[in-house]
Protein backbone atom coordinates (compact mmCIF):
# COMPACT_ATOMS: atom_id res chain seq x y z
CA UNK A 1 0.00 0.00 0.00
CA UNK A 2 1.29 3.51 -0.49
CA UNK A 3 1.83 5.62 2.04
CA UNK A 4 0.67 9.53 1.52
CA UNK A 5 0.26 12.22 3.57
CA UNK A 6 -1.46 15.50 2.42
CA UNK A 7 1.11 18.22 2.27
CA UNK A 8 -0.34 21.79 3.28
CA UNK A 9 -1.88 24.11 0.69
CA UNK A 10 -2.04 27.72 -0.40
CA UNK A 11 -2.89 29.18 2.97
CA UNK A 12 -1.47 27.24 5.14
CA UNK A 13 2.03 27.13 2.77
CA UNK A 14 1.85 30.42 2.54
CA UNK A 15 2.01 30.65 6.83
CA UNK A 16 4.82 28.07 6.59
CA UNK A 17 6.57 30.38 4.42
CA UNK A 18 6.26 33.78 6.80
CA UNK A 19 7.77 31.39 9.33
CA UNK A 20 10.93 30.05 7.06
CA UNK A 21 10.52 29.89 3.48
CA UNK A 22 7.84 27.09 1.68
CA UNK A 23 8.17 24.09 0.27
CA UNK A 24 5.34 25.02 -2.18
CA UNK A 25 3.86 21.69 -3.42
CA UNK A 26 0.53 20.91 -3.71
CA UNK A 27 1.14 17.67 -4.48
CA UNK A 28 1.27 14.43 -3.43
CA UNK A 29 -2.30 13.34 -3.12
CA UNK A 30 -3.65 10.45 -4.29
CA UNK A 31 -1.37 8.44 -7.06
CA UNK A 32 -1.99 6.25 -9.51
CA UNK A 33 -1.03 3.25 -8.76
CA UNK A 34 -1.02 1.95 -12.52
CA UNK A 35 2.37 2.25 -14.69
CA UNK A 36 2.63 6.05 -16.07
CA UNK A 37 4.45 6.19 -19.32
CA UNK A 38 6.58 8.77 -18.84
CA UNK A 39 5.82 10.78 -22.15
CA UNK A 40 2.02 11.49 -20.61
CA UNK A 41 1.41 14.99 -19.07
CA UNK A 42 1.53 15.43 -15.31
CA UNK A 43 -1.79 14.44 -13.72
CA UNK A 44 -3.24 18.08 -12.06
CA UNK A 45 -2.26 16.74 -8.64
CA UNK A 46 0.94 16.75 -9.93
CA UNK A 47 3.78 19.17 -10.90
CA UNK A 48 5.35 18.87 -13.72
CA UNK A 49 9.14 19.16 -14.22
CA UNK A 50 9.19 22.14 -16.53
CA UNK A 51 11.71 20.66 -18.83
CA UNK A 52 13.64 23.58 -19.73
CA UNK A 53 16.74 22.85 -22.38
CA UNK A 54 18.56 25.35 -20.58
CA UNK A 55 17.95 24.64 -16.95
CA UNK A 56 19.88 21.81 -14.71
CA UNK A 57 18.55 18.47 -14.55
CA UNK A 58 19.47 15.70 -12.29
CA UNK A 59 18.69 12.32 -11.09
CA UNK A 60 19.18 11.07 -7.39
CA UNK A 61 19.36 7.39 -6.55
CA UNK A 62 20.38 5.53 -3.63
CA UNK A 63 21.29 2.31 -2.05
CA UNK A 64 21.15 0.98 -4.77
CA UNK A 65 24.04 -1.32 -5.28
CA UNK A 66 22.23 -4.61 -5.07
CA UNK A 67 22.65 -6.58 -8.77
CA UNK A 68 19.63 -7.17 -8.27
CA UNK A 69 16.24 -7.54 -10.82
CA UNK A 70 14.82 -4.04 -8.97
CA UNK A 71 18.13 -2.12 -9.24
CA UNK A 72 17.96 -3.13 -13.26
CA UNK A 73 14.03 -2.16 -13.90
CA UNK A 74 15.33 1.01 -11.75
CA UNK A 75 17.94 1.53 -14.40
CA UNK A 76 15.50 0.86 -17.25
CA UNK A 77 13.12 3.63 -15.74
CA UNK A 78 15.94 5.84 -15.52
CA UNK A 79 16.58 5.41 -18.98
CA UNK A 80 13.02 5.76 -19.99
CA UNK A 81 13.15 9.36 -18.26
CA UNK A 82 16.17 10.24 -19.54
CA UNK A 83 14.69 9.78 -23.05
CA UNK A 84 12.07 12.80 -21.86
CA UNK A 85 13.64 14.55 -19.73
CA UNK A 86 17.79 14.50 -20.45
CA UNK A 87 19.56 14.89 -17.20
CA UNK A 88 23.48 15.05 -17.86
CA UNK A 89 24.25 14.03 -14.11
CA UNK A 90 23.02 11.66 -11.44
CA UNK A 91 23.58 11.85 -7.89
CA UNK A 92 24.19 8.59 -5.90
CA UNK A 93 23.55 8.53 -2.16
CA UNK A 94 26.08 5.89 -1.41
CA UNK A 95 25.52 2.29 -0.77
CA UNK A 96 26.85 1.82 -4.10
CA UNK A 97 27.98 -1.34 -4.50
CA UNK A 98 27.06 -3.87 -2.08
CA UNK A 99 28.93 -7.09 -0.04
CA UNK A 100 31.48 -8.00 -2.14
CA UNK A 101 33.81 -5.76 -4.47
CA UNK A 102 35.34 -7.39 -6.96
CA UNK A 103 35.64 -5.91 -10.54
CA UNK A 104 32.72 -7.91 -11.50
CA UNK A 105 30.84 -6.74 -8.96
CA UNK A 106 30.84 -3.55 -10.26
CA UNK A 107 29.72 -4.35 -13.54
CA UNK A 108 26.58 -6.10 -12.05
CA UNK A 109 25.64 -3.79 -9.88
CA UNK A 110 26.49 -0.92 -11.20
CA UNK A 111 28.19 -0.60 -15.00
CA UNK A 112 25.00 -2.94 -16.21
CA UNK A 113 22.33 -1.52 -14.47
CA UNK A 114 22.92 1.83 -15.80
CA UNK A 115 24.62 0.93 -18.74
CA UNK A 116 22.06 2.71 -21.48
CA UNK A 117 22.40 6.15 -19.39
CA UNK A 118 26.46 5.43 -19.51
CA UNK A 119 26.52 4.93 -23.06
CA UNK A 120 24.80 8.42 -23.50
CA UNK A 121 27.49 10.33 -21.23
CA UNK A 122 25.79 10.75 -18.28
CA UNK A 123 28.14 11.24 -14.83
CA UNK A 124 27.49 9.84 -11.52
CA UNK A 125 28.69 11.72 -8.82
CA UNK A 126 28.73 9.70 -5.90
CA UNK A 127 28.96 9.35 -1.75
CA UNK A 128 30.11 6.60 -0.09
CA UNK A 129 27.46 4.61 2.24
CA UNK A 130 28.47 2.44 4.69
CA UNK A 131 28.79 -0.95 2.51
CA UNK A 132 30.69 1.11 0.21
CA UNK A 133 34.61 0.18 0.45
CA UNK A 134 36.34 3.75 1.09
CA UNK A 135 38.88 2.82 -2.24
CA UNK A 136 35.48 2.94 -4.44
CA UNK A 137 36.74 6.65 -4.67
CA UNK A 138 38.95 5.81 -7.09
CA UNK A 139 36.55 4.27 -9.56
CA UNK A 140 36.26 6.67 -12.52
CA UNK A 141 32.65 6.06 -13.09
CA UNK A 142 31.51 7.76 -9.79
CA UNK A 143 33.89 10.75 -10.31
CA UNK A 144 35.41 11.22 -6.80
CA UNK A 145 38.53 12.24 -8.03
CA UNK A 146 40.47 10.05 -4.90
CA UNK A 147 38.24 12.12 -2.68
CA UNK A 148 36.29 10.78 0.59
CA UNK A 149 34.47 14.00 0.33
CA UNK A 150 34.40 16.62 -2.50
CA UNK A 151 32.56 19.64 -4.07
CA UNK A 152 31.68 20.46 -7.69
CA UNK A 153 29.91 22.81 -9.79
CA UNK A 154 26.71 21.82 -11.46
CA UNK A 155 27.28 21.84 -15.71
CA UNK A 156 24.36 24.48 -15.47
CA UNK A 157 22.52 27.34 -13.38
CA UNK A 158 24.02 28.93 -10.22
CA UNK A 159 24.41 25.44 -8.20
CA UNK A 160 27.11 23.69 -6.12
CA UNK A 161 26.83 20.14 -4.72
CA UNK A 162 28.71 19.11 -1.60
CA UNK A 163 29.43 16.09 -1.07
CA UNK A 164 30.54 14.29 2.56
CA UNK A 165 31.56 10.96 3.98
CA UNK A 166 29.35 10.57 6.39
CA UNK A 167 29.91 7.66 7.99
CA UNK A 168 33.35 9.25 9.41
CA UNK A 169 32.91 13.03 10.22
CA UNK A 170 36.43 13.78 12.05
CA UNK A 171 37.89 17.33 12.66
CA UNK A 172 39.59 17.61 9.24
CA UNK A 173 36.27 16.95 7.00
CA UNK A 174 34.12 19.08 9.22
CA UNK A 175 37.01 22.02 9.05
CA UNK A 176 36.85 21.26 5.28
CA UNK A 177 32.88 21.38 5.41
CA UNK A 178 32.89 24.63 6.65
CA UNK A 179 35.52 26.44 4.40
CA UNK A 180 34.00 24.99 1.69
CA UNK A 181 30.42 26.30 2.20
CA UNK A 182 31.80 29.70 3.51
CA UNK A 183 33.69 29.92 -0.19
CA UNK A 184 30.62 29.26 -2.41
CA UNK A 185 29.17 32.30 -3.90
CA UNK A 186 26.61 29.74 -5.51
CA UNK A 187 23.33 30.79 -5.08
CA UNK A 188 21.83 27.33 -4.64
CA UNK A 189 24.20 24.76 -2.17
CA UNK A 190 23.23 21.63 -2.56
CA UNK A 191 24.41 18.90 0.35
CA UNK A 192 24.38 15.00 -0.06
CA UNK A 193 25.68 12.67 2.24
CA UNK A 194 24.68 8.76 2.72
CA UNK A 195 23.00 8.99 6.68
CA UNK A 196 20.18 10.90 7.05
CA UNK A 197 20.04 13.62 9.57
CA UNK A 198 16.54 13.42 9.29
CA UNK A 199 14.74 10.18 8.77
CA UNK A 200 11.41 8.86 9.81
CA UNK A 201 12.18 5.18 9.42
CA UNK A 202 12.13 3.06 11.91
CA UNK A 203 14.70 0.69 10.77
CA UNK A 204 18.17 3.44 10.99
CA UNK A 205 15.94 6.74 11.89
CA UNK A 206 17.28 10.51 12.04
CA UNK A 207 21.47 10.52 12.40
CA UNK A 208 21.26 12.58 15.47
CA UNK A 209 24.64 12.86 16.83
CA UNK A 210 26.17 13.82 13.32
CA UNK A 211 23.11 15.98 13.44
CA UNK A 212 24.14 17.89 16.08
CA UNK A 213 27.68 18.47 13.72
CA UNK A 214 26.43 19.50 10.77
CA UNK A 215 23.02 21.29 11.25
CA UNK A 216 24.59 24.58 12.24
CA UNK A 217 26.27 24.75 9.13
CA UNK A 218 24.21 23.61 6.83
CA UNK A 219 22.18 26.68 8.20
CA UNK A 220 24.81 29.72 9.01
CA UNK A 221 25.77 29.09 5.05
CA UNK A 222 22.38 28.49 3.62
CA UNK A 223 22.18 25.06 2.29
CA UNK A 224 19.16 24.63 0.50
CA UNK A 225 18.91 21.14 -0.05
CA UNK A 226 20.19 18.19 1.68
CA UNK A 227 19.94 14.65 0.54
CA UNK A 228 20.51 11.36 1.92
CA UNK A 229 20.19 7.44 1.36
CA UNK A 230 20.87 4.60 4.45
CA UNK A 231 17.22 4.14 5.35
CA UNK A 232 15.62 2.04 2.04
CA UNK A 233 12.43 4.27 1.45
CA UNK A 234 11.59 7.55 -0.04
CA UNK A 235 10.84 10.49 1.99
CA UNK A 236 10.01 14.03 1.96
CA UNK A 237 10.86 15.90 5.33
CA UNK A 238 9.10 18.74 6.09
CA UNK A 239 11.49 21.74 5.56
CA UNK A 240 13.77 21.46 8.98
CA UNK A 241 14.84 25.02 10.31
CA UNK A 242 14.85 26.74 7.14
CA UNK A 243 16.22 23.41 5.18
CA UNK A 244 14.46 20.90 2.82
CA UNK A 245 15.24 17.23 3.36
CA UNK A 246 14.96 14.20 1.26
CA UNK A 247 15.83 10.53 1.84
CA UNK A 248 16.56 8.17 -1.67
CA UNK A 249 17.49 5.43 0.10
CA UNK A 250 15.31 2.58 -2.48
CA UNK A 251 16.37 2.72 -6.00
CA UNK A 252 17.80 -0.90 -5.49
CA UNK A 253 17.03 -1.85 -1.95
CA UNK A 254 14.10 -1.65 -0.29
CA UNK A 255 12.38 -2.00 3.54
CA UNK A 256 8.73 -2.27 2.87
CA UNK A 257 6.56 -0.46 5.27
CA UNK A 258 9.14 0.87 6.99
CA UNK A 259 8.47 4.67 7.56
CA UNK A 260 6.93 5.28 11.31
CA UNK A 261 2.66 5.84 10.43
CA UNK A 262 1.91 9.22 11.53
CA UNK A 263 5.22 10.49 11.76
CA UNK A 264 5.18 14.74 12.23
CA UNK A 265 8.23 15.31 9.89
CA UNK A 266 7.27 12.97 6.96
CA UNK A 267 5.57 15.75 3.99
CA UNK A 268 5.18 12.45 1.63
CA UNK A 269 6.71 9.21 2.22
CA UNK A 270 6.60 5.71 0.11
CA UNK A 271 8.16 3.15 1.09
CA UNK A 272 6.07 -0.23 -0.80
CA UNK A 273 8.24 0.07 -3.91
CA UNK A 274 11.93 1.10 -5.51
CA UNK A 275 12.01 4.84 -6.05
CA UNK A 276 14.08 7.63 -7.76
CA UNK A 277 14.27 11.70 -7.89
CA UNK A 278 14.99 13.58 -10.78
CA UNK A 279 15.00 17.62 -10.33
CA UNK A 280 15.23 20.55 -12.07
CA UNK A 281 16.89 23.88 -10.64
CA UNK A 282 15.63 26.85 -12.60
CA UNK A 283 16.69 30.15 -11.14
CA UNK A 284 15.39 30.03 -7.45
CA UNK A 285 13.56 27.10 -8.25
CA UNK A 286 14.08 23.83 -7.57
CA UNK A 287 10.89 21.43 -9.36
CA UNK A 288 11.34 17.63 -8.54
CA UNK A 289 9.21 14.34 -9.46
CA UNK A 290 10.03 11.40 -7.39
CA UNK A 291 9.23 8.41 -9.60
CA UNK A 292 8.71 4.45 -8.37
CA UNK A 293 10.12 1.35 -10.19
CA UNK A 294 6.99 1.54 -12.14
CA UNK A 295 7.39 4.85 -13.76
CA UNK A 296 4.44 6.60 -11.34
CA UNK A 297 5.46 9.95 -10.24
CA UNK A 298 4.69 9.33 -6.41
CA UNK A 299 5.64 12.86 -5.35
CA UNK A 300 6.60 16.12 -6.68
CA UNK A 301 6.69 19.96 -5.31
CA UNK A 302 8.66 23.39 -6.14
CA UNK A 303 11.55 24.08 -3.80
CA UNK A 304 12.11 27.32 -3.14
CA UNK A 305 16.42 28.34 -2.86
CA UNK A 306 16.79 30.07 0.59
CA UNK A 307 18.04 33.28 0.31
CA UNK B 1 58.35 18.38 9.64
CA UNK B 2 55.92 21.07 10.15
CA UNK B 3 53.22 18.79 9.93
CA UNK B 4 55.12 15.89 12.22
CA UNK B 5 55.23 19.06 14.80
CA UNK B 6 51.55 20.25 14.31
CA UNK B 7 50.34 16.38 14.20
CA UNK B 8 52.38 15.57 17.71
CA UNK B 9 50.83 19.15 18.95
CA UNK B 10 47.42 17.82 18.18
CA UNK B 11 47.57 14.92 19.96
CA UNK B 12 48.47 16.54 22.55
CA UNK B 13 45.73 18.72 22.79
CA UNK B 14 43.56 15.74 22.79
CA UNK B 15 44.98 13.94 25.17
CA UNK B 16 44.29 16.88 27.28
CA UNK B 17 41.12 17.40 26.23
CA UNK B 18 40.32 13.57 26.47
CA UNK B 19 41.11 13.62 29.85
CA UNK B 20 39.30 17.44 30.51
CA UNK B 21 36.14 16.00 29.00
CA UNK B 22 35.56 13.00 31.25
CA UNK B 23 33.02 13.54 33.66
CA UNK B 24 33.44 14.39 37.50
CA UNK B 25 33.04 10.74 38.55
CA UNK B 26 35.30 9.09 35.22
CA UNK B 27 37.52 11.83 36.01
CA UNK B 28 38.30 10.99 39.56
CA UNK B 29 39.03 7.54 38.84
CA UNK B 30 41.02 8.33 35.75
CA UNK B 31 42.88 11.13 38.50
CA UNK B 32 44.10 7.99 40.39
CA UNK B 33 46.07 7.18 37.87
CA UNK B 34 48.64 10.00 37.08
CA UNK B 35 47.94 11.94 33.70
CA UNK B 36 51.41 11.14 32.96
CA UNK B 37 50.81 7.50 32.96
CA UNK B 38 47.89 8.41 30.50
CA UNK B 39 50.06 10.42 28.15
CA UNK B 40 52.71 7.70 28.44
CA UNK B 41 50.06 5.26 26.73
CA UNK B 42 48.79 7.82 24.53
CA UNK B 43 51.97 8.78 23.64
CA UNK B 44 53.14 4.87 23.15
CA UNK B 45 50.04 4.41 20.89
CA UNK B 46 51.09 7.03 18.96
CA UNK B 47 54.23 5.77 18.21
CA UNK B 48 53.33 2.43 17.15
CA UNK B 49 50.75 3.62 14.65
CA UNK B 50 53.66 5.55 13.12
CA UNK B 51 55.16 3.38 12.69
CA UNK B 52 52.45 1.12 11.29
CA UNK B 53 51.76 3.77 9.08
CA UNK B 54 55.35 4.16 7.56
CA UNK B 55 55.26 0.36 7.10
CA UNK B 56 52.05 1.12 5.20
CA UNK B 57 53.40 4.22 2.94
CA UNK B 58 56.70 1.83 2.41
CA UNK B 59 54.94 -1.36 1.01
CA UNK B 60 52.34 1.24 -1.04
CA UNK B 61 55.06 2.89 -2.57
CA UNK B 62 56.41 -0.85 -3.89
CA UNK B 63 52.79 -0.96 -5.70
CA UNK B 64 51.66 1.13 -8.62
CA UNK B 65 49.90 4.29 -7.27
CA UNK B 66 46.04 4.15 -7.68
CA UNK B 67 45.17 6.89 -10.26
CA UNK B 68 42.12 8.97 -9.59
CA UNK B 69 39.74 7.70 -12.10
CA UNK B 70 41.18 4.09 -12.18
CA UNK B 71 39.68 0.68 -13.00
CA UNK B 72 37.70 -1.69 -10.32
CA UNK B 73 40.56 -4.17 -11.64
CA UNK B 74 43.23 -1.53 -10.61
CA UNK B 75 41.65 -0.56 -7.99
CA UNK B 76 40.75 -4.24 -6.40
CA UNK B 77 44.60 -5.81 -7.86
CA UNK B 78 46.02 -2.15 -5.78
CA UNK B 79 43.93 -2.91 -2.15
CA UNK B 80 44.62 -6.88 -2.15
CA UNK B 81 48.49 -6.24 -3.18
CA UNK B 82 48.43 -4.09 -0.39
CA UNK B 83 46.90 -6.46 1.90
CA UNK B 84 49.59 -9.41 1.07
CA UNK B 85 52.30 -6.70 1.19
CA UNK B 86 51.35 -5.76 4.60
CA UNK B 87 49.83 -9.74 6.13
CA UNK B 88 53.11 -10.72 5.07
CA UNK B 89 55.43 -7.80 6.79
CA UNK B 90 53.07 -8.55 9.69
CA UNK B 91 52.85 -12.01 9.89
CA UNK B 92 53.58 -12.55 13.40
CA UNK B 93 51.05 -9.50 14.43
CA UNK B 94 48.68 -10.02 16.98
CA UNK B 95 46.11 -8.20 19.04
CA UNK B 96 47.56 -5.51 21.02
CA UNK B 97 50.29 -4.79 18.97
CA UNK B 98 48.80 -1.47 18.37
CA UNK B 99 46.83 -0.59 20.99
CA UNK B 100 48.45 -2.06 23.71
CA UNK B 101 46.88 -3.61 26.81
CA UNK B 102 46.91 -0.15 28.70
CA UNK B 103 45.61 1.94 25.94
CA UNK B 104 42.78 -0.66 26.05
CA UNK B 105 41.78 0.32 29.14
CA UNK B 106 41.88 3.93 28.76
CA UNK B 107 40.21 3.50 25.17
CA UNK B 108 37.28 1.81 27.07
CA UNK B 109 37.58 4.78 29.90
CA UNK B 110 37.77 7.88 27.91
CA UNK B 111 34.40 6.02 25.85
CA UNK B 112 32.09 5.05 28.80
CA UNK B 113 30.92 8.27 29.91
CA UNK B 114 30.11 9.36 25.54
CA UNK B 115 27.94 6.18 26.09
CA UNK B 116 25.93 7.30 29.46
CA UNK B 117 22.41 8.72 29.31
CA UNK B 118 20.56 9.60 26.33
CA UNK B 119 22.96 10.54 24.38
CA UNK B 120 24.82 7.38 24.50
CA UNK B 121 21.98 5.74 23.87
CA UNK B 122 21.68 7.55 20.82
CA UNK B 123 24.92 6.79 20.15
CA UNK B 124 25.43 3.11 20.62
CA UNK B 125 21.78 2.91 17.69
CA UNK B 126 23.43 4.72 15.33
CA UNK B 127 26.76 2.27 15.78
CA UNK B 128 25.08 -0.75 16.48
CA UNK B 129 24.15 -1.23 12.91
CA UNK B 130 20.70 -3.78 12.57
CA UNK B 131 22.23 -5.50 9.53
CA UNK B 132 25.31 -6.74 11.01
CA UNK B 133 23.75 -10.43 11.70
CA UNK B 134 25.66 -13.42 12.81
CA UNK B 135 29.04 -14.10 14.07
CA UNK B 136 31.60 -11.28 13.25
CA UNK B 137 35.26 -13.13 13.73
CA UNK B 138 37.51 -10.11 14.45
CA UNK B 139 41.52 -10.90 13.22
CA UNK B 140 44.40 -9.07 13.40
CA UNK B 141 45.80 -8.47 9.91
CA UNK B 142 42.37 -10.37 7.90
CA UNK B 143 40.42 -8.92 5.60
CA UNK B 144 37.50 -6.68 6.75
CA UNK B 145 34.46 -9.27 5.91
CA UNK B 146 32.66 -7.83 2.61
CA UNK B 147 29.58 -8.55 3.77
CA UNK B 148 29.61 -6.61 7.03
CA UNK B 149 29.16 -2.98 6.51
CA UNK B 150 30.90 0.03 8.14
CA UNK B 151 29.78 1.76 11.20
CA UNK B 152 29.07 4.79 11.37
CA UNK B 153 31.70 6.63 14.14
CA UNK B 154 30.21 9.59 16.05
CA UNK B 155 32.19 12.55 15.52
CA UNK B 156 32.22 12.95 19.43
CA UNK B 157 33.99 9.35 19.69
CA UNK B 158 36.61 10.81 17.29
CA UNK B 159 37.08 13.73 18.89
CA UNK B 160 38.15 11.90 22.14
CA UNK B 161 40.25 9.65 20.26
CA UNK B 162 43.77 10.03 19.40
CA UNK B 163 43.67 11.30 16.01
CA UNK B 164 44.89 8.87 12.84
CA UNK B 165 46.48 9.94 10.08
CA UNK B 166 44.55 8.68 6.82
CA UNK B 167 46.05 5.28 6.79
CA UNK B 168 44.12 4.22 9.64
CA UNK B 169 40.30 4.23 10.95
CA UNK B 170 38.85 3.85 13.94
CA UNK B 171 35.51 1.83 13.38
CA UNK B 172 33.25 -0.30 15.50
CA UNK B 173 32.17 -3.54 14.79
CA UNK B 174 29.24 -4.17 17.25
CA UNK B 175 30.71 -2.93 20.61
CA UNK B 176 34.60 -4.10 19.58
CA UNK B 177 36.62 -0.84 18.63
CA UNK B 178 38.76 -1.69 15.60
CA UNK B 179 41.37 0.06 13.57
CA UNK B 180 41.04 -0.33 10.18
CA UNK B 181 42.93 0.04 7.25
CA UNK B 182 41.08 1.42 4.28
CA UNK B 183 43.61 0.98 1.70
CA UNK B 184 44.06 -2.20 2.35
CA UNK B 185 40.73 -3.13 3.64
CA UNK B 186 42.23 -5.26 6.86
CA UNK B 187 42.12 -4.94 10.47
CA UNK B 188 45.66 -3.21 12.10
CA UNK B 189 44.55 -4.52 15.52
CA UNK B 190 41.20 -3.80 17.79
CA UNK B 191 40.12 -3.60 21.23
CA UNK B 192 37.13 -5.79 22.11
CA UNK B 193 33.89 -4.85 23.95
CA UNK B 194 35.00 -0.77 23.77
CA UNK B 195 31.81 0.40 25.20
CA UNK B 196 29.04 -1.22 26.98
Amino acid sequence: MMRILRVPSGIVACALAALVWCVSVDTARAVQQKPAAPAAPAASSQVALPNKPDTLHFAVIGDNGTGEQAEYEVGEQLLTWYNRFPFPIVLMMGDNIYGSDRPQDFVKKFEAPYKGLLDKGVKFYATLGNHDSREQRYYKYFNMDGKLYYSFKAPKEDVRFFVFESSYMDQPQAKWIEAELKASNEKWKIAYFHHPLYSSSMTHGSTVKLRQVLEPLLIQYNVSLVLSGHDHVYERLKPQNGIQYFVEGSSGELRNGDLRPGSRDTAVGYDTDRAFVLMEVDGDNLTFNAISRQGTVVDSGVIPRRK
Amino acid sequence: MIETMLRTFLRSVTIGAVLLTLPLGTRAAAQKAPVNAHAATIAEFVKRVDAYVALHRKLESTIPALPKQGTPAQIDAHQRDLARLIQAARKNAKPGDLITREMQVLVRLVLRPIFLGEDGRQMKAEILDKEITGNVKLAVNGRYPDEVPLSIVPPQVLTSLPKLPEELEYRFVRQNLILLDPHAHIIADYVERAFK
